[in-house]
């Protein structure tokens, strides 16, 4: 526990494993070995093929699935703890939106369960909305959105409860490139608006290239740790920042380092 | 020709078009029916005799008109198999909520759902009445159990579809089982409930007046079955048929029309572009 006197570090992963038992009594190793210390408000991506446990990785940060080895700590605290202490937004791959209640109610969802109270509830949300840039839609219902405004709406909700780390699995995966490419932008400015720590899985290089501080690949049988590698590309980063040579060096960097995976 | 055409493209097309072949092949089976000197002409009436029927000021028994009759045991009717669908609905919803949130009571109580649905209303009609000892007891309580298997089914089918990821969110949310159910669970369930109330609604009238005819007594099918004996104009037996088919296919649509009330979400359309 001696890195927890670096104040910097959010998160503390060390020799993180994961086995699962399948029907017939076989043990499948998911993670093996994975130690990583992710400082405060980095960008984070969890890079590799699927199979490689990093879906698996973010859920034993989000406390939705218990390490079978291994320490791991949020800021001093257990996940647990800090998951009874709202430290944690997601966001999934589809928006998972309550179809019944209104954009602006969605957002306010978490705050119910928190119990804050309604005027405040409203004034986040707004709040939120505004960051997504979905204010004129707020009284309109998901089932009336495209699926890029829908996943807005999905970060806007993570975003409500004022989690000090955001969890994103593979959230853009299923837009189509235009609206991928225009939420990523957004994504960097609220990232640097808000100053979050985000952990954010992809499979996609060009994605983890373009948004990350920090790259962690991942292989797979068994999933584990193969290569960390900082992006440091300048920021605020645009699109434009896609034809640079730079960010073409890195893109074939990882893409080397994802080689013989 | 274009008439025609712009006719068949008509959202009420079919259902018209459904209407006046059932009453040609109606009025073609009456008239044969008429023709044939054996069989009581009144065994398939014309339509106009059933219409002249309905609208007739003779009373039949002293002291009401068939239609008046008829309303009258309707009225008892519907208010006993809305009593059951009542109960059966409440009792339904909550033995879903039960089976959903304990697996151990699901694995009890599922398999003998199915065999309760399995006895023949006919069957079981009687064993209740031996209970009760009240055959108005008796058939609330049989449109209770048809209702009840429809709701309750359909109900854990909806709590079962409730996605992974919602659950995901409740616990990232440190929700408690309670808000679970209030927030999550049971919002997401509502189409899935009206759809076995929109099964078990006409099945209750149904049952009710099946039920009916076991016993004497007022109701549709007390009615009805003395229509049948002869004991009353065959004019009153076409009069309940029509109207019991009337009420099950309004039941039906009724749930149909508190849905869409419900739930405002589900008539919104026009998605926006990217």
């Amino acid at each position: 526990m001696a890195d927890m006197q670096n104040s910097n570090v959010e998160i503390m992963l060390k020799d993180i494993g994961m086995v699962y038992k399948t029907n017939d009594g076989h043990d499948v190793t998911a993670l093996t070995g994975v130690s990583l210390d992710i400082q405060k408000g980095e960008f984070i991506s969890l890079l590799g093929p699927s199979g490689c446990g990093k879906t698996t990785l973010l859920r034993i940060i989000a406390d939705l699935l218990q390490p079978t080895s291994g320490e791991i700590s949020i800021a001093g605290e257990s996940p647990r703890d800090a998951r009874l202490s709202k430290k944690y937004g997601i966001v999934f791959q589809s928006p998972v939106l309550y179809d019944w209640r209104t954009v602006k109610k969605n957002i306010m969802l978490p705050l119910e369960i928190m119990h804050i109270p309604k005027a405040e509830r409203e004034d986040r949300a707004m709040k939120m909305l505004d960051i997504v840039g979905l204010t004129e839609f707020a009284n309109h219902y998901p089932n009336q959105l495209s699926g890029g405004m829908q996943q807005r709406v999905g970060i806007a909700r993570a975003l409500a409860i004022q989690p000090q780390i955001l969890l994103m699995d593979e959230p853009f995966s299923a837009l189509d490139e235009f609206t991928k490419e225009k939420l990523h932008e957004d994504l960097l400015r609220i990232w640097a608006k808000t100053n979050k720590t985000i952990i954010f899985v992809t499979h996609n290089i060009q994605e983890a290239v373009f948004l990350s501080s920090r790259i962690c690949v991942l292989s797979p049988h068994p999933g584990r740790l193969s290569a960390v590698i900082d992006v440091d590309l300048p920021r605020p980063r645009t699109m434009d920042i896609k034809d640079t040579p730079e960010f073409t060096a890195y893109v074939a960097k990882v893409r080397n380092s994802c080689e013989g995976i | 020709m274009s008439v025609l055409k712009r006719l068949s493209k008509s959202k009420y097309f079919n259902t018209v078009l459904w209407i006046v072949i059932l009453i040609i092949v109606w009025e073609i089976g009456a008239t044969v029916v008429a023709a044939t000197k054996r069989s009581p002409e009144n065994i398939l009436p014309h339509l106009s005799g059933i219409i002249e029927s309905v609208v007739s000021k003779d009373t039949i028994n002293g002291s009401q008109t068939a239609v008046q009759m008829v309303l009258e045991n309707a009225k008892a009717t519907i208010s006993r198999a809305l009593v059951g669908f009542g109960i059966g609905t409440a009792l339904g919803f909550v033995l879903a909520l039960f089976m959903s949130r304990f697996k151990t009571v699901e694995k009890i109580a599922f398999p003998y759902l199915m065999i309760i649905q399995m006895i023949p209303i006919l069957g079981m009609a009687p064993l209740i009445f031996a209970i009760t000892q009240d055959i108005s007891k008796s058939r609330i309580i049989i449109a209770a159990i048809l209702t009840f298997y429809p709701v309750a089914t359909n109900t854990l089918a909806g709590f079962k579809a409730v996605e992974k990821e919602k659950h995901e969110l409740m616990i990232s949310y440190a929700a408690s089982k309670f808000q679970l159910y209030t927030k999550t669970m049971i919002p997401s369930c509502i189409p899935y409930f009206f759809t076995g109330l929109k099964i078990s609604a006409p099945m209750a009238i149904t049952a009710s007046i099946l039920v009916d005819t076991l016993q004497g007594g007022i109701g549709l099918g007390c009615l009805l079955s003395q229509a049948l004996k002869g004991a009353m104009s065959r004019y009153v037996f076409w009069q309940i048929v029509f109207l019991s088919a009337f009420i099950g296919i309004f039941s039906f649509l009724l749930m149909g029309i508190i849905e869409y009330i419900l739930c405002p979400y589900k008539r919104k359309g026009n998605k926006q572009e990217e």
